[in-house]
């Protein structure tokens, strides 16, 4: 009798969530006020990191910018006042490196407080084949663009816990969902992003009421000088993406808390067909969107 | 215009790929694909010195196989020696290798190719875990997860995989886990390791495969939870399509993906379903499922054990 109760509300509660998801493909989701919220980005300084910086800016939000390059850093700055921004905070600041992301983070809970929104985003790529990458350069990537979300969200996420209150958005990749040809450490060091972020959604999802939100990006390769000289074969079906159309994505993901964003959304129907199809099918829809030979001319920053 | 063209043209072509390759993965789940020999073949297992490696490494020692045998614990290792010897290898070789560390690996990798030769199976199979809550596990313990489970792999295919590219003939075998597909509470470490591992793995398939390199064969495996202690007190709400799984079952099917060139295996077979359903289904459906199935409190009474598998 028992199992029987509960398969039926498991059955209406799974029907209601289906419905509940449709309709939202239609209407909006509610988005949330992000005025007043302390926002820190990592990689900052150019980029992606740049444009969400000004998006934040214009809405309110108090902005801490983390960059190594201090000038691109200065400069982000300086366009978020000019739309706006009440309060900027620019900290040069070595992702990769532990001791400088605790100690630049102490700083920050010191001179602005803590951190709501924290958007890792900092990273790096090589654009080689594996066995041509030096070995240094394969763990520098690692360290950026998967080890510093460890040490930051080990720095910031305590303080979301004891207020209830906070946001971690993990800009991963979708090279962090399938692996790609000239890409081996930075799918590897994306799909750990992924991964970390996930486990960290769900062990924040056991705490019950538990307002502490997680966000997790994967876009396709996009117009900023990481991916400098990537092509792709089918412009119309898969191309490479615009700078500010992927930072009003992201913008909007993160104020309508959803959990899983990829970018364009065709490609999270390709991720389904990953699943049900052989790995020789896998390559051939690699080879069919391009995506194979995208980093043969990559130059890379 | 031209590139919806282009687009329109290569989709006939595409769509009757997908057709065909649907097609024969049918076929070839009624029939089995057949299986390679690898006698004399040199494979080298890392974390030979317990769990699975110990049991893989006895596998093939029945098969011919010459052994190269890799654990941080010098007497398990050599327990495994002595046992595959038992089993009918005549030649296994047990070097002491700390594979978190770079230079070492590279150093005994180095001895492996004077003494032995060039290692036709690598089989990435040392593995340690925590098991903490990610705010309570101390950052040295994080790294040093990260250094065994995931970045030996980066170290021993820059060892070994020129030697199999320049004989373009090769395997390489990644044991990665379920919890490097789907995010575990009390694993995050553990899940970034094992997700890098997949990724990376996948990635230098790919490769392979660009590079027309077709001496070189990929197999990766994502197990659920396996009784090697290594995730002792782990309970699973669903032990019928999820179970905790016997070692010697799971090595079993190892073996035999190997011999088949599997590129995928994940056990149980539940797995792929259940990764099919939550790439398919929005969030709250997929996590509905979870609860119903009871599998989001797996780690709820992780004690492990302090030895490497």
């Amino acid at each position: 009798m028992d199992v029987i109760i509960d398969t039926s509300i498991f059955l209406g509660k799974f029907l209601y969530y289906l419905l509940e998801s449709l309709a939202y493909k239609i209407i909006p989701r509610r988005r949330k006020d992000v005025a007043g919220e302390i926002v820190l980005i990592t990689g900052a300084g150019s980029g992606l990191g740049r444009l969400l910086s000004i998006h934040f800016a214009s809405y309110g939000a108090i902005l801490v910018l983390w960059d190594i390059n201090q000038e691109g850093n200065m400069e982000t700055r300086r366009l978020a006042q000019e739309k706006g921004a009440v309060k900027v905070f620019a900290y040069q600041c070595d992702c990769s490196n532990r001791q400088e992301v605790y100690r630049v983070a102490a700083q920050v809970r010191k001179e602005v407080g803590d951190v709501t929104i924290l958007i890792n985003n900092a990273g790096i790529v090589t654009g080689k084949l594996f066995l041509d990458i030096p070995d240094h350069m394969v763990e520098k990537t690692f360290l950026v663009n998967a080890f510093s979300h460890f040490w930051t969200c080990k720095a910031f996420l305590p303080a979301m816990i004891e207020a209830n209150h906070g946001h971690l958005v993990c800009v991963s990749s979708i090279a962090g969902r399938i692996g790609i040809n000239g890409l081996t450490d930075y799918s590897a060091s994306k799909f750990a992003a992924f991964g970390l972020a996930e486990s960290l959604f769900l062990e924040l999802n056991m705490v019950k009421k538990s307002e502490v939100k997680t966000t997790i990006i994967c876009p396709y390769f996009i117009k900023t000088g990481m991916f400098e000289g990537c092509t792709t074969k089918y412009p119309f079906l898969l191309p490479i993406l615009e700078q500010e159309y992927v930072a009003k994505k992201i913008f909007n993901a993160i104020l309508e808390e959803q959990v899983y964003v990829v970018i364009p959304r065709f490609l999270w129907f390709t991720l389904v067909l990953k699943q049900i199809i052989s790995s020789k099918m896998v390559v051939a829809l690699g080879e069919y969107l391009g995506v194979d030979s995208c980093m043969a001319s990559v130059r890379g920053e | 215009m031209s590139s919806i063209l282009k687009s329109a043209k290569g989709l006939p072509i595409f769509l009757g790929k997908l057709l065909f390759s649907i097609l024969k993965a049918l076929i070839v789940t009624i029939i089995s694909k057949p299986r390679k020999n690898v006698a004399g073949e040199i494979v080298l297992i890392t974390g030979a010195g317990s769990g699975l490696g110990r049991l893989l490494a006895l596998r093939f020692a029945c098969l011919g196989s010459v052994l190269v045998l890799w654990d941080v614990n010098k007497d398990g290792n050599e327990e495994t020696c002595r046992m595959a010897r038992e089993a009918g290898a005549t030649r296994v070789h047990a070097y002491t290798c700390d594979c978190s560390h770079r230079e070492e690996i590279y150093r005994v990798a180095h001895q492996v190719k004077n003494e032995v030769g060039d290692v036709s199976i690598l089989i990435n199979n040392a593995g340690i875990v925590t098991g903490k809550n990610f705010l309570d596990c101390p950052d040295e313990l994080m790294e040093k997860s990260f250094d065994v489970n995931f970045k030996a792999h980066l170290w021993t295919y820059k060892a070994f995989l020129p030697a199999m590219i320049a004989n373009n003939h090769g395997h390489l075998v990644c044991i990665s886990s379920s919890a490097g597909l789907v995010g575990v509470s009390g694993l995050a470490d553990y899940c970034a390791s094992k997700f890098a591992a997949f990724g990376f793995a996948e990635s230098v398939f790919t490769e392979t495969v660009a590079q027309k390199r077709k001496g070189i064969k990929t197999t990766i495996v994502c197990p659920f939870f396996i009784k090697t202690g290594m995730f002792e007190g782990c309970t699973t709400g669903c032990p019928s399509l999820l179970p905790i799984l016997e070692p010697e079952y799971v090595v079993r099917k190892i073996v035999d993906a190997i011999l088949q060139e599997r590129l995928y295996l994940y056990i149980p077979k539940f797995l792929y379903f259940m990764v099919f359903l939550k790439s398919l289904l929005p969030l709250k459906t997929a996590l509905l499922i979870a609860e119903y199935m009871d599998i989001l409190h797996v780690m709820d009474g992780f004690t492990g054990q302090k030895t490497k598998d």
